[in-house]
């Protein structure tokens, strides 16, 4: 298995080194804009922060509570569309 | 390269879409962490909910959608068949014929000046008063070209472009010889008058 974790590294490894990801997340970041995902994350944290207070709130707080929701919430289109570009590169650098 | 060699002998279809999918899960993490950071700025330095109105105030300024109505609840075509009376003369002209009607009315849109002016020059040409009366330094300003006509409509004059097709060449050649020569040898004929200059005295 360390095999397969240096490799891992590695990929990370270049994948930072190329830029490529910082593209990706400026992608993600702007499809999930697009597809009202941030907006009803914020509705969300407004719940979160009318529950814990507005002057207490945490930032353990907010992640602990919004982490989970945001993972499931995410659409399956964007995640189809950032699987095949990370695929490709895959793809192109790793074998 | 070490890492194709490290990559040939694991290579396994489901090994690289694991690795994509582990990679997909730290970006996605990466933006929910990123959207929290950004929210909890965002309530500490109190501009969260800054853009919240109450929901009645929603509810006055709501989109319209009604027939016959614009988006804020206007009657759109509401003066498309009203008339008005104009102050000058009196008479009762249609809304959107109003404007053109009250230029002419009054005599101060570009059009009636124009009209106005021209009017002038004819009449003064039946008139008969071309005698080339140089007068020095007040009239020193105006065009050249209709001296009779100066007198009477000398502030209007200046506005004129001196070489605008509109005005009557006839008149020009009459009452002096400066006429279109002027555009092809302006050094030769007798010299001219440019608008700003004075007479030599």
């Amino acid at each position: 298995m360390s095999k397969d974790s240096r490799m891992k590294a590695t990929v990370n490894q270049k994948l930072t080194e190329m830029g490529e990801r910082e593209r990706l997340k400026e992608l993600l970041r702007a499809k999930l804009t697009e597809c009202g995902w941030k907006d009803q994350m914020k509705a969300h944290c407004k719940e979160v922060i009318k529950e814990k207070g507005l002057e207490h709130v945490t930032v353990e707080d907010l992640v602990v509570e919004i982490t989970p929701k945001g993972r499931a919430l995410v659409p399956d289109s964007v995640k189809k569309e950032l699987l095949h570009r990370i695929r490709a590169f895959l793809a192109q650098h790793a074998t | 390269m070490k890492m194709e060699e490290v990559s040939m002998s694991s290579l396994d279809n489901s090994k690289l879409e694991g690795l994509a999918q582990d990679i997909l899960s730290d970006l996605v993490e990466d933006a929910c962490l990123g959207l929290c950071f950004e929210v909890h700025r965002a309530v500490k330095q109190g501009y969260f909910f800054l853009d919240d109105t109450d929901q009645e105030s929603m509810r006055d300024f709501e989109i319209v959608d009604q027939p016959g109505l614009d988006v804020f609840g206007q009657v759109y075509n509401q003066w498309k068949n009203k008339e008005c009376v104009c102050p000058n003369c009196s008479r009762s002209i249609a809304a959107s014929r109003f404007a053109p009607h009250l230029e002419k009315c009054l005599g101060m849109g570009r059009n009636s000046s124009r009209i106005a002016n021209r009017r002038i020059v004819t009449g003064n040409n039946t008139n008969n008063k071309s005698e080339s009366d140089q007068e020095d330094n007040d009239d020193v300003n105006d065009n050249d070209w209709s001296y009779g006509a100066e007198k009477k409509a000398k502030k209007r004059k200046s506005d004129k472009n001196p070489n605008s097709p509109r005005r009557s060449k006839s008149f020009k050649h009459k009452s002096s010889m400066m006429g279109p020569r002027r555009r092809l040898d302006n050094q030769e004929s007798p010299r001219m008058l440019m608008k700003d200059e004075a007479f030599p005295q």
